[in-house]
């Protein structure tokens, strides 16, 4: 029964999540809806770290490189890649059957000499006599995902060798070269000033027969809240299959490992793939939740804020890491406020973050695994140390009463 | 028909050449000590065989099989394991999950309950199955020795090192140790020991290789290596009565 308890706790917050957006009533609807999918975008990205970083101990520092990946795919892909019936003759285009894929020439922000891209040139000529077809933005968000898994993969292959602050620091290059890029080629990112990205449902969305528009909360809520359950999902599967078992050998001890018959080589490279393909998803997904894309997203700052989200919760424990970066996302919004001490006004907002920096450092002290992860260790685990007590005793029980 | 054939390995560290020519066969179930002293090249040799470290030169044939070239976990499913002089048990799994692993590495039995009743077995066997839901890290040294041993016996491999299996181990453990060298020999398994303990080498041993600056100085029963004037000089050391009985009677004469 006892180790029921973590399983039925987390139903209910699953229902609590699910019903969550009919039943709250409290004000500040949207900004409650808001802070709650950041929280879900959040989860996702500590979750997958934490298979990574806590499961695999491959202590990557490039996991918003990989969010940024994903972001970039699926905002350059819509922005540069439409479908139209007539070729334009402006753009670099194909012809695939009776459609045509158009390639949008990069103008980047302040052109001199052009101030519409091929596209919209042929557009005005065409007067809106011909109907041009965006990508799909769910196909951006697999393209994204894929991507984000692919460099994995190939970050994966570099970091064969590389262990601890090695890794860490290699990945933390990784992720800044990404961003350095992101900002350098002005002309086909635009740079600082960010690509825009259609809404998640564009053109609105009907749920059970209740009509939501492309600002709505509702829509965007659930595909993170489902996101984040479906990467759950997997990395409840994996961790329970041979290739949890592996990874967590493989954090332990690697040489080990491999002498005792893991392919070492593939599973480190798998757990790659895994995670920083989550990380992609996250990442186009928020792209679109946001409605634009910058290389701001991918700082330092946000890195260490999923990092310690999941030390928070349990690093070696993703659900722990989920719902730690959810309380700390929320919390930390809680927290934008300001305290009347008498005459003294402390403003909470920048305070917040000194909390949350204390909170760090005593988790860190006083349980390596987080708040979270503990408490769901006891109800697994709790009672291991009796049991083994009372298996000891039993054969000098048994011989004494013989 | 289990074979090991060592042939002409060479390694070198920097300049230093740590192996030279070291050549042994190992035919069927043989116990071996593979004896030596301090830096003689013991723990080079064992990274070999295990494919830790690739030799600069020379072979090694597992059962007809080139193995010199595989990577570490290649060697394990091919049929040698190991265990290490530090031990390496994965310290944050249970002791069941720490037996899982070589088993589902090697994919010999895919169905958990086969594997779970089989560890089971390994425990009981090692006097350790009260524990198997302990994390390893809660063990104790000498167990967590046996936790090595115990996975060899899931990795279930034909050829098996042990590196300093009786090093700052309990004196009761130890004797589990021993009946565990002595079961999985009489099952057909060739075993090489790496110890430092001569009672213990010489009590099971059948053959003894020599190893010293990274040559094989004597290979053969423990009865005559013992007697094999080159090994007291390089590692047994001479009697020190005996010395002094040779200096008192080459000064006679």
């Amino acid at each position: 029964m006892r180790t029921q308890v973590p399983n039925i706790l987390g139903v209910m917050i699953l229902i609590f999540f699910a019903a969550f957006p009919f039943v709250y009533s409290a004000g500040n609807y949207d900004y409650v809806m808001h802070i709650l999918i950041i929280g879900f975008f959040y989860a996702i990205m500590a979750s997958s770290w934490s298979m990574l970083a806590g499961y695999a101990g491959q202590f990557s520092f490039g996991h918003m490189g990989f969010m940024g990946i994903g972001s970039y795919t699926t905002a350059l892909l819509l922005h540069y890649v439409h479908f139209s019936p007539e070729p334009t003759k402006l753009c670099t285009e194909f012809q695939f059957g009776e459609t045509w894929m158009i390639f949008v020439n990069p103008i980047g922000v302040t052109s001199t000499s052009l101030t519409q891209d091929c596209l919209r040139q042929a557009m005005q000529i065409w007067d809106g006599s011909v109907a041009v077809t965006d990508v799909p933005v769910w196909f951006g968000v697999i393209l994204g995902t894929l991507l984000g898994g692919l460099a994995g993969f190939l970050i994966g292959l570099l970091v064969l060798r590389l262990r601890a602050a090695y890794l860490a620091l290699f990945t933390l290059g990784f992720a800044e070269i990404i961003k350095a890029t992101i900002s350098a080629e002005i002309h086909i990112t635009r740079g600082q000033a960010g690509m825009e990205t259609p809404a998640l449902f564009e053109n609105g969305v009907t749920l059970f027969g209740q009509v939501y528009s492309r600002t709505d909360k509702l829509p965007p809520y659930f595909v993170f809240f489902f996101a984040l359950l479906f990467c759950l999902a997997i990395l409840t599967w994996l961790s329970r299959s041979k290739f949890g078992l592996f990874v967590r050998a493989l954090r332990e001890d690697q040489d080990a490992a491999a002498a005792l018959g893991v392919n070492t080589t593939r599973y480190k490279i798998m757990v790659f793939v895994v995670t920083t393909s989550m990380a992609g998803l996250a990442g186009a997904l928020q792209a679109h939740y946001v409605g634009i894309v910058t290389p701001n997203a991918l700082f330092l700052l946000q890195m260490s804020l999923v990092v310690a989200m999941a030390v928070i919760g349990g690093v070696e424990n993703f659900v722990a890491a989920a719902l730690g970066a959810i309380i700390i996302q929320v919390l930390l919004e809680l927290l934008r406020t300001q305290i009347e001490i008498g005459p003294i006004v402390i403003d909470m907002t920048v305070w917040r973050l000194v909390i949350f920096g204390v909170l760090l450092m005593v988790t860190l002290r006083f349980t390596s695994n987080g708040l979270i992860a503990p408490i769901i260790d006891y109800f697994y685990r709790g009672h291991i140390g009796k049991e083994t007590v009372a298996k000891r005793a039993k054969p000098t029980n048994e011989a004494e009463a013989n | 028909m289990i074979n090991l054939q060592v042939k002409n390995l060479n390694k070198s560290f920097g300049g230093q050449r740590v192996l030279k020519d070291v050549c042994f066969d190992i035919n069927g179930p043989e116990l071996i000590g593979l004896i030596g002293p301090n830096g003689a090249g013991k723990t080079t040799l064992t990274n070999i065989l295990d494919g830790a470290l690739k030799p600069n030169s020379g072979t090694v044939y597992l059962n007809d099989e080139r193995i010199d070239q595989y990577k570490p976990y290649e060697i394990a499913r091919a049929g040698l394991g190991r265990t290490f002089q530090v031990t390496r048990s994965f310290r944050r799994m249970t002791v069941l999950e720490n037996l899982y692993v070589p088993a589902l590495a090697v994919g010999n039995e895919q169905d958990r309950k086969i594997v779970h009743d089989k560890s089971m077995e390994v425990l009981e066997f090692l006097t350790m199955d009260h524990l198997c839901n302990e994390h390893a890290q809660a063990l104790s040294g000498g167990q967590q020795k046996l936790l090595e041993l115990g996975r060899l016996l899931m990795l279930d491999p034909d050829v098996i090192i042990l590196d300093e299996p009786f090093a700052g181990v309990h004196p009761k453990l130890m004797e589990v140790i021993y009946e565990y060298i002595r079961r999985v020999n009489d099952d057909g398994k060739a075993i090489v020991i790496i110890s430092h303990q001569m009672d213990a080498i010489f009590s099971l041993a059948q053959r003894l290789l020599v190893l010293d600056h990274g040559t094989i100085i004597a290979d053969g029963p423990p009865d005559e290596v013992k007697k094999d004037q080159v090994v007291i000089e390089a590692y047994l050391g001479v009697d020190e009565d005996e010395e002094e009985n040779d200096a008192a009677a080459s000064s006679g004469a």
